[in-house]
């Protein structure tokens, strides 16, 4: 079954005929015709090399084009290599011309492949992230990657491979306004909708990101094995683990190529449809989070960077699922490879627009940062009960009993958690500092888990479940009582604000926020509103 | 050894079907089984004298461990079974089990993606089925064997009108 294309993109002309003010809405669009031969250069390159190394070769050493001893059948070989040459181009022609998208009536469809067809559609509001991504090859050529992300976990719901640069960003906007739930203009109802406006936040400068690779655990490690190494080989005198020694090198060069190549430039921006962050040098991306969307949040430190105060950001994202060890996984769910202190609490802003609290600087600091004060410790059954004003303020931090110092005799004053209106912090890490936040409405489920030690000393650690993701919540030895109060207070608090939250289109939330604001005449009413 | 609980206090748990030992039994025998016999090897080939250099108390004593390991666990397996509950609340679910490592779940019915029963061989000849719930996390891992096949599906019943009821999305 032949979807009915519109007659107006006909084969050759396609999406390019579709300037920039949009398509009409509903009309099937195909990708740019070039796109099969920039994803598949590779393969055509393969094939070249194949069939032209040995006279290429020849011809450089002066001999002749083909050689005597295949002169007779070269005919055919050009012929077999011409046929090869052409189903391969032809299959690139037919999946380009069979492939078509259409963004209406709130999905997104997808239509693919000529022998075994696929026909794919998403909602839009429920867009978990989209991504423009440009390659370097696409870079060149002014094309760039689409990726629509659902809560999936795994590929990409919607892969558009390659829309003209200014048609990407189009669309981008489209989907976003449709997510959200904008009015379209009933006028003109397939009017694309025009891009929203956004205010550059925080940037990575290079030499922060040089100094953060420098300063990282990879690097340590680096010098631990070449000194091992050089001390091994100088002990033995054999001089073979200098061998040993260069394909680690090669292997090291080119994971902190990847990290600069990845996170160079890195930009984080805010705009209605929600955060975006663009990075990269060779191959750019340009990630669009919407409002609420993200999951889980975590901002780490490690032990060298303390010198200069830098921290790291991830995220778990549902649309982008577990990071897995290669580079583009992990470096779509990083929201900030490394900053300041201060860069950390913007963002933590954007995230959490609404951190419920009064005073969320002194609670993140405190998140991040803080140790409790011993002192704060009266006996054994220590709450410190967040004493507004008084020298032992740990942001109203919880942490592990006393009684259970020599399950973590570090880390017991760093352990703990505290809830603000909008999201559970757990802290842990003496050395490797760590801060998670998951807003309460986006927590899944919870468990309360012990073990025989654990359980002597009346201590348990707390499981939120959230979308597969690089941050993984979990309160670390938290005083049996307390966990379970927490328990039952967050599985609360989690169906407080899943009950506010009523809609997937976002600028729905903020519309009832605003009538409720306007509406309501007393204050704390008010209050309760703004927490929605 | 009385060991405290740590579910919330207040709360009356239902337990599984006290015929799940027989399934758990029947596991335990067919994968100790297979375990053992396969340790059991090297001991074959040591008296049969087929490899010398291999120590006979080591041929011996792999096995005869792991026979006792086995048989420790045999003798936990009703009590892990009577530790398995589960309690439906306004709101959410409580899933409870074990007794050295213990593990209380909650799972808001709101963010139930969807229910799954199955039943193996054994539990199907006793009439008994598993459920499992699943969310949006992997880490969920919310299951409660041995139900009775009634049971079972009231409760999947249950919890996907609760689910509808008050579905939440992400």
């Amino acid at each position: 079954m032949k979807p009915d294309a519109a007659p107006g993109a006909s084969a050759g002309a396609g999406a390019g005929t579709n300037d920039g003010d949009g398509a009409p809405d509903g009309a099937w669009l195909r990708v740019h015709p070039a796109s099969p031969f920039v994803r598949g250069w590779v393969l055509l390159a393969a094939m070249g090399f194949f069939f032209f190394r040995d006279s290429f070769e020849r011809v450089l050493q002066g001999g002749p084009l083909v050689d005597e001893r295949i002169a007779g059948r070269a005919p055919w070989l050009l012929l077999g290599g011409g046929i090869v040459l052409l189903l391969t181009v032809l299959g690139y022609i037919l999946g380009w011309y069979f492939t078509r998208y259409q963004v209406a009536e709130g999905y997104v469809r997808l239509n693919t492949g000529f022998l075994f067809k696929q026909q794919r559609q998403a909602r839009l509001d429920r867009v978990q992230a989209v991504d423009v991504v440009q390659p370097l090859l696409a870079r060149i050529f002014g094309l760039a990657e689409l990726k629509f992300e659902v809560a999936d976990a795994g590929e990409s719901a919607v892969r558009l491979a390659y829309l003209r640069m200014d048609e990407a960003r189009q669309l981008r906007a489209t989907i976003l306004a449709r997510a959200a739930g904008v009015p379209q203009n009933p006028a003109r109802p397939g009017a694309a909708a025009a891009e929203a406006p956004e205010d550059a936040v925080l940037t990575v400068p290079p030499g922060r990101l040089v100094g953060s690779l420098i300063l990282s655990e990879q690097s340590v490690f680096v010098v631990l094995g070449g000194a091992a190494s050089v001390v091994l080989s100088a002990l033995t005198e054999n001089r073979s683990f200098y061998l040993f020694l260069i394909p680690a090198v090669l292997g090291m060069v080119a994971a902190y190529w990847n990290s600069v190549n990845r996170g160079y430039n890195f930009t984080a921006a805010v705009s209605p449809d929600g955060i975006r962050l663009r990075y990269g040098l060779l191959d750019t991306q340009a990630q669009t989070l919407p409002p609420g969307r993200i999951q889980a949040l975590r901002v780490s430190q490690p032990p060298l960077w303390r010198i200069f105060g830098w921290y790291r950001i991830q995220v778990n994202v549902a649309g982008y699922g577990a990071a897995g060890g290669n580079g583009e996984g992990s470096s779509r769910t990083t929201l900030l490879p490394v900053g300041s202190f201060p860069d950390v609490l913007t963002m933590l802003a954007l995230v959490l627009p609404d951190p419920g609290t009064p005073d969320p600087a002194r609670v993140f600091t405190a998140g991040v940062n803080g140790l409790a004060n011993p002192a704060a410790y009266s006996a054994d059954t220590a709450v410190p009960e967040a004493p507004a004003g008084s020298g032992t303020d740990d942001g109203g931090f919880v942490t592990t009993p006393r009684r259970a110092r020599l399950l973590a005799p570090l880390g017991w004053r760093r352990n703990g958690f505290t809830a603000t209106d909008t999201a559970l912090l757990i802290r842990s890490g003496r050395w490797w500092r760590n801060l998670v936040v998951v807003p309460h409405q986006r927590t899944q489920s919870m468990a309360l888990e012990q073990g025989p030690l654990a359980r002597r000393f009346r201590v348990a650690d707390l499981v939120l479940h959230t979308t597969a993701g690089p941050v993984s919540p979990r309160l670390i030895q938290a005083g049996l009582d307390e966990g379970r109060a927490l328990l039952d207070a967050q599985a609360a608090r989690a169906r407080a604000a899943r009950q506010r939250q009523t809609s997937e289109h976002w600028l729905d939330q903020v519309r009832a926020l605003g009538a409720g604001l306007a509406h309501t005449d007393e204050p704390n009413r008010q209050d309760e509103q703004q927490h929605g | 050894m009385p060991t405290e609980a740590i579910d919330p206090p207040g709360i009356s748990w239902r337990r599984v079907s006290p015929k799940y030992v027989t399934v758990r039994l029947a596991g335990w025998a067919l994968a100790n089984l297979v375990v053992v016999s396969l340790l059991c090897l090297p001991l074959i080939l040591v008296v049969n004298g087929w490899w010398q250099s291999f120590p006979l108390w080591l041929a011996v004593g792999i096995p005869a461990v792991t026979l006792v390991l086995a048989l420790w666990r045999l003798l936990l397996i009703p009590r892990q079974v009577r530790a398995i509950g589960y309690a439906e609340r306004e709101d959410d679910l409580l899933i409870r089990r074990g007794i050295f490592f213990q593990r209380t779940l909650v799972v808001p019915y709101g963010r139930m993606q969807y229910v799954d029963i199955g039943a193996g061989p054994v539990e199907r000849g006793l009439g008994l089925c598993t459920l499992k719930l699943h969310t949006a996390s992997a880490g969920t891992n919310a299951e409660i064997p041995g139900l009775p096949a009634a049971e079972g599906a009231r409760l999947r019943e249950q919890l996907s009108a609760r689910g509808e009821a008050r579905l939440a999305g992400l």
